[in-house]
């Protein structure tokens, strides 16, 4: 079948190297177990790292977590359930003065490299997180104040990590689940340490984590070559996995249809309609935590700074049309602060589309003719895969007919942000993913102004709001914590600067004979979980 | 030769501190912080600092010209503020497959503009010369993500003829990494299935990208044979019963081939300046998709190193179209 296979190894003259160039196209590449290989495809333009203690973007995350294995974990949507990682257990203590968390290894962990992972292997990960202040240390310095010198090896096989009691031991415990939670093997990384960066370079092209996965090659802006991880304690079901950049969607469908990929992701809506008729493939839709909001800014000499016309807007925004309309139904509409999936979601949704309503309360508020202000929404693509200039000229249209008269200015989300954070906005169309899974992820950046993330960027000091956010941060009863977050909710709902309008779900095409994904809201997929149908 | 070489170098240089120079201006024109824009939505004030501290952003502006200055006579390209990588690293990694691309593109806008222009010449306002002209009308005037997903439905996705995008199918294992150019490290490790697919998958991103040029060129390539055919010494050259493949590429062609060489030049640097689209829609891993990249994020050392890169590549193509004319032409000389 291979005509020029006799001149392997051997010289081949001129006019044997142009009937190669000419066939070439036209023979396909040798037939092998396709049922072997997972070729996953996507928008991947974002990886930049996959060293776990500094990794923080969509693509590297999910990679990571395939790579490394943390203490302790969450399974599927779960997300109020710890479950045993690479520590079989775990206890927290009130201490006099500090909370203490011991941790106990499971014996016969091995890294990819053979060495057997243990105490200070976690210390040392620990320690390296909070030394390289990268992208994600805050979880660990900010959120969790852990300090370094408070994560100790007791033993080859407990750790015990001391934090200070202000902050939150159930927060911790959810952070760990996160990548920069992830045990690295320190030998390796010492060993391959140039000038004190703990490894820094060599880790983000490399890896040496327990994982079901290792890293086996980048090609940067091309693909990503995983395999199974021979001493991994988890095997995976499909020995090797590709993560192939598709950036455009329209080429992401047809790689997925002529089965160049098996997983496509970043389909547009009409382009999963057409695969959901099809009975060669399916579509799962994966929750995410992400909230799409409207922000007003309640600073002085701000039009917003009167809480009658924030109540106005809450009446004047149609979430149900532009769930069901533009987003194809591939988002749930949702009004409080903590999204569906983590502890403390509040399902209520008390305002509907009443632009009568919401010109009464213009007329109240002394704007019988209307207000005019500006809204500034990302070029970029919102929540739910649609433009975000889309979804701002449907709200504008829906509060046009209150008297809310928008001038929409679109922006380079980096730019918007940099307005946003300098508080010199009047409305903003933006989005929020919290950045552990935990429902302080979002309680304590919406409503504590002194956090100075979002409440702080929309003028919104409320003091109330801040103590229950920080008490049920605190908060270790899940009950009482569920209340206090049920109270949190109600109050920021009421009175906060912000409109929630819907939490997307991101749907991704397979093929059908793939089996087994899943997709959970922090963004991490167990690729080893999948298999593959011949 | 040798004070116009050394004259031309010092020019070359020159480009490349004006180029410095203005693409530093204009990244302080945009109003993006590029801190904010490396770090998202959830950043926090003391990380926005601590950025702008690492990578020098708060020193005034002339002094970050400076330092950029100064580093680069040292051959540093400087650090990128998205991968946190050098910028030369990051070139090194992104430019081959632009020059595979770039250098197959060039080859197919020959392959295909060189005779076309030729025979249409020698065929004038016949149907020969009708064909080419409308063709290179449609090709040169078709948007090229038009032209590439209509090309990737038709022969991929709908014939099966040609493979889909990318440099190699992923179920191939690729080979070492030597050159960077998929198809070239292919053939040096000897891995024939690696090798026809990534020959395979070059045809079409290497068409699409260089139908313009091929458009572009059997005009230039037509008219220019147009001018010369109608000259003395060659219809002296016809009288003496020469054959008209010795007259054409003999005598036509040689002096056709002056401003051809100019428009060659212009059109090469061109293709290894990057195709952002073709790039894109064929996810072909190049200095085009690199840059957009870091221009939506104002990493202004990766948008920096990869003009100066583009723009030194241009003044040595120009210098190289330059020498060439020397050696077409005897009467061009350099003093």
């Amino acid at each position: 079948m291979y005509l020029y296979t006799k001149y392997e190894g051997g010289e081949a003259g001129m006019r044997h190297w142009l009937w190669i160039l000419v066939l070439s196209a036209f023979f396909p590449a040798l037939a092998q177990d396709r049922t072997q290989i997972l070729v996953y495809g996507g928008d991947f333009t974002d990886l930049i790292t996959l060293d776990p203690q500094i990794v923080y973007e969509f693509s590297g995350v999910m990679i990571a977590d395939n790579l490394y294995e943390t203490l302790v974990r969450f399974e599927g949507n779960d997300f109020s359930t710890l479950r045993p990682g690479l520590a079989e257990s775990w206890k927290v203590d009130r201490g006099t003065d500090a909370w203490i968390l011991t941790f106990k290894l499971r014996r016969g962990s091995r890294f990819s490299t053979g060495r057997e992972v243990t105490a200070k292997d976690v210390v040392f990960s620990f320690e390296r997180a909070l030394a390289l202040k990268g992208p994600s240390s805050f979880l660990f310095a900010n959120i969790a104040q852990l300090k370094p010198g408070a994560t100790r090896a007791l033993d080859p096989y407990t750790v015990e990590v001391r934090l200070p009691k202000t902050a939150s031991p159930q927060s911790f415990l959810a952070i760990l689940t996160f990548t920069i939670g992830g045990v690295v093997d320190s030998e390796e990384a010492q060993r391959n340490a140039k000038g004190g960066d703990f490894g820094r370079d060599f880790l983000s092209q490399n890896s040496a984590g327990s994982g079901p996965y290792r890293l086996v090659r980048w090609d940067r802006g091309s693909q990503v070559l995983l395999e199974a991880n021979p001493q991994a304690r988890v095997k995976p079901k499909i020995p090797r996995v590709i993560l192939r950049y598709i950036q455009e969607p329209a080429v992401l469908r047809t790689a997925l249809e002529s089965g160049e990929v098996d997983i496509a992701e970043g389909l547009t809506p009409e382009a999963l309609r057409a695969l959901t008729g099809n009975p060669r493939f399916k579509v799962v839709r994966a929750d995410t935590l992400r909230l799409q909001y409207l922000a007003v800014n309640m600073k002085e000499g701000s039009p917003f700074a009167n809480p009658k016309l924030w109540e106005a807007v809450r009446w004047a925004v149609n979430a149900d049309e532009l769930v069901q309309g533009l987003l194809q139904g591939n988002a749930t509409k949702i009004q409080t602060l903590i999204p569906k999936g983590l502890l403390g979601h509040n399902p209520t949704t008390p305002y509907k589309y009443d632009p009568d309503r919401a010109r009464r309360l213009l007329a109240e508020a002394g704007y019988a003719q209307g207000l005019e202000f500006e809204l500034l929404a990302s070029t970029g693509i919102c929540g739910g895969g649609v433009p975000c200039p889309d979804v701002a000229a449907k709200l504008q249209a829906d509060m046009a007919k209150a008297g809310l008269r928008a001038r929409i200015r679109t922006i380079a989300t980096a730019e918007l942000l940099n307005i946003y954070r300098a508080q010199n906005h009047q409305m903003v169309l933006a989005g929020w993913s919290p950045d552990f899974p935990d429902p302080d992820g979002n309680a304590t950046p919406w409503s504590d102004f002194d956090a100075r993330s979002l409440a702080w960027r929309n003028s919104y000091r409320d003091n109330v709001a801040a103590q229950l956010a920080r008490q049920a941060a605190l908060e270790t009863g899940v009950e009482k914590r569920r209340a206090l977050y049920r109270l949190l909710t109600e109050r920021v709902l009421r009175e906060g600067p912000y409109v929630v309008l819907y939490q997307p779900a991101q749907p991704i095409g397979l093929s059908v004979k793939v089996e087994g994904f899943l997709k959970n809201p922090m963004m991490s997929v167990p690729l080893w979980q999948v298999s593959k149908q011949p | 030769m040798a004070a116009y070489l050394l004259q031309r170098l010092a020019y070359v240089l020159l480009v490349g501190l004006g180029i410095t120079a203005v693409t530093f201006l204009v990244s302080q024109v945009i109003p993006i912080d590029p801190a904010v824009a490396a770090l998202g939505e959830n950043a926090r004030e003391e990380q926005i600092q601590e950025f702008r501290r690492r990578y020098g952003l708060d020193e005034p502006l002339p002094v970050q010209y400076a330092i950029y200055l100064q580093r680069l006579f040292q051959l540093d390209l400087g650090r990128s503020l998205r991968t946190n990588r050098p910028v030369a690293e990051d070139l090194k990694e992104f430019f081959p497959a632009t020059l595979e691309l770039a250098l197959a593109a060039f080859l197919v806008a020959l392959a295909l503009g060189l005779p076309a222009g030729i025979w249409a010449a020698l065929r004038q306002n016949r149907p020969p010369d009708l064909t080419v002209r409308l063709l290179a009308l449609l090709l040169g005037s078709t948007p090229v993500f038009f032209l590439a997903i209509l090309l990737l439905d038709l022969l991929h996705r709908q014939l099966g003829l040609l493979p889909g995008p990318g440099r190699l199918d992923p179920f191939l294992f690729p080979p070492p990494r030597v050159t960077g150019m998929v198809s070239l490290d292919a053939l040096l490790a000897r891995d024939w299935p690696a090798f026809r697919d990534a020959l395979a998958r070059l045809i079409l991103p290497a068409f699409v990208l260089g139908a313009a040029s091929a458009a572009l060129l059997a005009r230039m390539v037509r008219a220019a044979m147009l001018d010369v055919l109608s000259q003395d010494y060659i219809r002296t050259a016809w009288a003496k019963g020469l054959s008209e493949r010795w007259v054409v590429l003999g005598h036509a062609l040689k002096n056709a081939s002056l401003p051809v060489l100019t428009l060659l030049g212009g059109l090469l640097g061109g293709l290894l300046s990057g195709a952002v689209l073709t790039e894109t829609i064929f996810s072909w891993p190049g200095l085009g998709r690199y840059v957009t990249q870091s221009a939506t994020s104002l990493d202004f050392p990766a948008v920096m190193g990869v003009t100066l890169l583009v723009g030194v590549i241009y003044s040595l193509l120009n210098l190289v179209v330059d020498l060439l004319y020397a050696l077409l032409d005897p009467r061009i000389r350099y003093a």
